[in-house]
């Protein structure tokens, strides 16, 4: 493994496990965000196109 | 959130459910980092309605949707947020409810499936987005391995465990 991905995996790691070390409260709120946009996401004119091929 | 939770509670308060407790991606989130999830999985035990030996969600939808919640196919919406009231299938179900975590949201008392519970609910369910649940899990190291042996044996996991390493732990469980 190169020494640039090594990297890439090692602050992976670090931010899922500064993300972990939240609190419930502080965890949903960011879940409540995640899943606003993946119903944004969803609703978008582009998606449904695509869902309409 | 808060608010989906806080009806939750007055409808135990009110006697419509027992005991009850945050499973499936939310209960995870607990644990884990968050990941997006469009519904809430609400484990509830239920009282028998008198002289009935069979359990009903009716108290549950009556309850809701008198207060102006909709449903949407098996989901209750409370506050937004589509809720699945999951009463316990198996001895498994009734031991994670029983065993449940207590925490907060916001001042806002709760409780959630012991993170070893999850693990055996996702390995007995099997799909594809389970087993992906159960691998963070083990990669966080949120694990009482002692705790989920218990478990897995007592439920008759200890099998579909096995496999799971084979496939996904290299054989390592």
């Amino acid at each position: 493994m190169s020494e640039w991905m090594r990297k890439i995996l090692e602050s992976k790691r670090a931010a899922r496990q500064q993300l972990r070390a939240l609190t419930f409260s502080e965890k949903l709120k960011l879940l409540e965000k995640l899943r606003e946009r993946s119903l944004a996401i969803a609703e978008s004119p582009l998606r449904r196109r695509q869902r309409n091929r | 959130m808060k608010t989906t939770l806080e009806i939750i509670n007055r409808m135990q308060a009110e006697g419509i459910i027992c005991k009850y407790a945050i499973g499936g991606a939310v209960g995870a989130t607990f644990y884990l980092e968050p990941s997006a999830t469009f519904d809430i999985d609400i484990f509830v035990s239920l009282k028998n309605p008198q002289g009935s030996p069979l359990l009903t969600l009716t108290p549950i939808y009556d309850y809701l949707t008198s207060r102006g919640c909709q449903t949407d196919k098996e989901y209750l919406m409370i506050e937004g947020w589509p809720v699945q009231f999951l009463p316990p299938g198996d001895a498994l179900d009734e031991e994670a409810l029983q065993q449940a975590v207590e925490t907060e949201v916001e001042h806002v008392r709760t409780w959630v499936i012991s993170a070893e519970h999850l693990v055996a609910i996702a390995l007995r369910t099997g799909r594809a987005k389970d087993f992906a649940r159960i691998l963070q899990f083990v990669e966080a190291g949120v694990l009482d391995p002692n705790q989920l042996d218990a478990i897995l044996k007592r439920h008759g996991l200890l099998e579909k465990w096995e496999q799971f390493g084979v496939k996904f732990l290299r054989g390592n469980p």
